[in-house]
């Protein structure tokens, strides 16, 4: 069991190597790339101190708790696309039967699919979180707590990217719907969660998991409480598990193409 | 085992599904089986596709959501067969036969509706994993080589997927390079190769970790016909010393009569023939080039 | 021989009106689009979303009823943010980016650039084929979405369309021109995307989100020299308060604007063109 999972994580260290190998054949491209989403994310800076200069706190966070939270998303979502990128192509993988190649290779299927590819800009993405988080200083406890929410806002990107992906076993244009709802966590989660109330607060928690992901791991940065603290990981290892298990009873459905074939 | 085929010749010939089972076709004398091991054992293996069907434009999208009508498409429908260790079986038939879903319910990639299927004694739905360790594929339309990467670079990654230490796939690439002739251009970057040195880079890739049985779908399509050949003669020799199962898919005809003794046709699902390549141009011997033979059969069940 | 004749007579009449292609490659991609309608309700949700947020966002920040902001109101201050959404969603720019990015890259170019048509325009026709699906079609959801979640707007007149749909269509146009001139860099650098952005982001921090006004006063001036202004700014402030002085001003902007935009494209163009002979592609 214990040589099982050494030579698993053998062949994940091969593939990421491999991955960021692919992207490092042309540096110019690849530096831009990153360069320029860091550029790119620091422009909202401009958004923020413009909402500042007409009030002292918005939501209830001050810049510093705003800049926090646009840095843990970023290095959230960079983690995510860097490590998983393939999650958020899932539907195309499985409407145009590429997951062939991975089910005849005697590794887990879904470890090997979600590592197969990566997204250079998200390095951008990682980077300026890590920047922000160098910026903000929250104490050095509070650097310990943004690197550990790093990574449970990776996984829960990372499984509801995979639990709404997985539905395209069963339903068309998946791929449509995955992308603006991460795209729509995105949008939220750079935003104080101060400023929504009511229902949307709610689908917010609990709905679209921006709650869990961002701001709730802010709260506990800028407020160490150990119940927050615990409900983050139990959320991040709950959503893992069920979107896992949709994947496997997905991937009994898997068509392989030959259903794209039939649809014309 | 050439031998063994020789005495039936007797038998009737041709065994179409609806007609007669295939699986009691020549192949199965009694005593003969106990000694020769099944490589692949198919019993009434059966695939449906459900397709959603929608019509046209806006109206025809919100029909589809508020009744939705799924459409299904019988792609296998009961096939049974079984494949000798070390043998070279053609499976063809014409396109959307199912040919390909058959493969790959074979090799795990797809979940079987109905039926049996073991490869090596292993059922690939149950243990996907343990049975990927003793086959290897080649498709020839879907690429499993990391293009950026040398060849050697795949071959070793390929290693590591199939838990090889590094002095075995060192080893193992040492002899396949050398058996392939792959040493000229070992080291160059996937992407810069030729399409017939990129084809032999994916069978050395699958034969990595010494494979009982070798999953061929269309391994020539797009070559010249010297790498052609040159492709089939290292097939062959696989099969000759590794005592490597091959189960192959082909339009090519060549690959068919250069490398296999047993063929198997596929129309419409089913299994419309299964004897051995001699006898069934014996049969037709009117014909002169086994392409018209198979020509033929195609037409012969599309009317029916 | 008397049908060759007609050939050639036909030829010289099309030759003489040379904008008929153009107007034929529109109408094409128009019908093309059209049934392609639905799938535009896709982006719905997006643009759902962002509005949605900048509703609260500014439902937060306005603490007095009939407070003003930079010289808003909340009502007029997310109509803005929804008017400069529904020029950028409804204007597919990265169309433009894709497409001749894609062309250059892929050496379709070589293909392209013989036809008896100017490359940029073609591109350009085709984008304008894009937007006259999609822009009327989030105008309606903006419509609905502003007047339902927001309020009707005190200042829009009615009477003064023609003028902003004027505006639209010009500030849409040299969005696209700027695009297509990063999207022309493509000859030189392997990757003009990353620019891209930048120059998306620039709109959209500056351009999108906020008003001019609410700037620092210093900055105002400089941020009325940049395209911005044209692209966005102009467009939404003449839908959301409208006076024939600032229309002027915003018409006689876009017009320097899209003549130096057309200048800087075609000098780039035929640059490219130059290399890519030298070079062969």
């Amino acid at each position: 069991m214990l040589t099982a999972a050494e030579n698993q994580l053998r062949v994940c260290f091969l593939t990421i190597k491999y991955n960021m190998m692919r992207e490092m054949v042309n540096k110019v491209t690849f530096l831009t790339n990153i360069c320029f989403m860091v550029l790119n994310n620091a422009s909202f800076l401009v958004q923020w101190f413009i909402l500042f200069r007409i009030r002292d706190e918005v939501g209830g966070y001050t810049l510093r708790e705003v800049m926090l939270l646009w840095g843990l998303t970023a290095s959230s979502f960079g983690l995510a696309h860097i490590l998983f990128a393939r999650v958020f192509s899932l539907p195309d993988l499985i409407v145009k039967g590429k997951l062939d190649s991975f089910l005849v290779q005697p590794k887990n299927v879904l470890v090997s699919v979600i590592t197969s590819s990566t997204d250079i800009s998200a390095i951008g993405d990682f980077l300026y979180g890590m920047v922000i988080l160098c910026i903000c200083g929250p104490g050095v406890s509070g650097f310990f707590l943004f690197l550990l929410f790093t990574v449970t806002g990776a996984i829960i990107f990372t499984a509801f990217g995979l639990l709404l992906g997985s539905l395209s076993f069963w339903f068309l244009r998946m791929d449509f719907l995955e992308n603006q709802v991460v795209m729509g966590m995105i949008s939220f989660g750079t935003y104080p969660d101060g400023i929504f109330k009511g229902a949307s607060r709610f689908l917010l928690y609990f709905v679209i998991p921006v709650g869990m992901a961002l701001w709730h791991p802010v709260h506990v940065i800028v407020n160490f409480h150990a119940g927050m603290f615990l409900a983050v990981l139990g959320y991040a290892c709950a959503l893992s598990a069920a979107a896992v298990a949709v994947f496997y009873r997905g991937l009994r459905r898997y068509g392989s193409g030959n259903l794209m074939e039939a649809r014309l | 085992m050439g031998n063994t085929r020789g005495c039936m010749e007797q038998r009737v010939l041709f065994f179409y599904a609806n007609k007669v089972k295939p699986f009691e076709s020549a192949y199965s004398i009694k005593g003969e089986e106990r000694t020769v091991m099944q490589a692949i054992t198919v019993e009434n293996l059966s695939k449906t596709f459900r397709v959603k069907r929608k019509e046209k434009g806006m109206r025809g999208s919100i029909k589809a959501i508020i009744h939705p009508h799924t459409e299904e498409i019988r792609a296998v429908k009961g096939v049974t067969f079984t494949v000798e260790e070390g043998e070279m079986l053609a499976f063809i038939g014409p396109n959307g036969a199912g040919k390909s879903t058959t493969i790959k319910m074979l090799t795990g990639i797809l979940y079987p509706d109905g039926g049996r299927v073991e490869v090596l004694g292993i059922d690939p739905t149950k243990k996907r994993k343990q049975l990927a360790y003793q086959i290897g594929t080649v498709f020839g339309q879907k690429e499993q080589l990391w293009t950026h990467l040398t060849p050697n670079d795949n071959f070793r990654f390929f290693g590591a997927i199939y838990d090889l230490s590094e002095c075995e796939t060192e080893e193992r690439i040492e002899e396949l390079s050398e058996r392939f002739a792959l040493k000229d251009f070992i080291d160059t970057p996937v992407r810069n190769l030729s399409l017939g040195q990129r084809i032999r880079c994916e069978i050395v890739a699958s034969l990595i970790h010494k494979p009982k049985v070798l999953f061929l779908d269309e391994p020539t399509i797009g070559l010249d016909p010297v790498v052609k050949e040159n492709v089939r003669e290292l097939i062959k020799q696989m099969n000759r010393e590794e005592h490597t199962t091959i189960f192959l898919t082909s339009h090519d005809v060549g690959d068919i009569e250069k490398l296999c003794r047993r063929i198997i046709i596929v129309n419409d699902g089913q299994i419309v023939l299964d004897d051995s390549v001699e006898r069934l141009k014996r049969h037709y011997q009117d014909k002169r080039a086994l392409e018209e033979i198979i020509v033929d059969i195609y037409r012969s069940e599309g009317d029916g | 021989m008397g049908r060759c004749r007609d050939k050639i007579v036909s030829m010289n009449v099309g030759s003489r009106r040379p904008w008929r292609k153009y107007a034929v490659i529109y109408r094409s991609v128009l019908m093309e689009n059209l049934q392609y309608a639905a799938n535009v309700t896709m982006g719905f949700f997006s643009y759902f979303i962002f509005i949605y947020i900048f509703i609260k966002l500014w439902g937060y920040m306005y603490r007095t009823p009939g407070e003003l902001i930079a010289g808003y109101t909340k009502e007029q201050m997310i109509w803005y943010v929804m008017m400069t959404e529904m020029l950028i969603f409804g204007s597919d720019g990265a169309f433009v980016a894709r497409t001749v990015a894609g062309d250059i890259r892929g050496g379709n170019i070589a293909y392209l650039m013989n036809k008896p048509y100017h490359y940029t325009l073609y591109i350009l026709t085709r984008y304008t084929g894009e937007w006259s699906v999609r822009l009327p079609m989030y105008a309606v959801l903006a419509a609905v979405m502003g007047t339902v979640m927001v309020g009707p707007l005190s200042g829009f007149r009615p009477k003064a369309f023609p003028a902003m749909a004027v505006c639209v269509v010009l500030g849409l146009t040299i969005n696209a021109v700027f695009k297509l001139c990063i999207s022309l860099f493509s000859f030189w650098i392997e990757d003009a995307t990353p620019f891209q952005w930048l120059y998306d982001k620039m709109i959209l921090v500056v351009g999108v989100l906020f008003p001019v006004e609410i700037f620092p006063r210093a900055l105002q001036p400089l941020l009325k020299m940049t395209p911005i202004y044209t692209v966005c700014y102009g467009p939404a402030k003449l839908i959301v308060d409208f006076s024939p002085e600032k229309c002027l001003e915003v018409l006689a902007a876009q017009m320097l604007y899209l003549a130096a935009g057309f200048g800087l494209m075609v000098l780039i163009y035929r640059k490219g063109v130059k290399k890519l002979y030298v070079n062969g592609g």
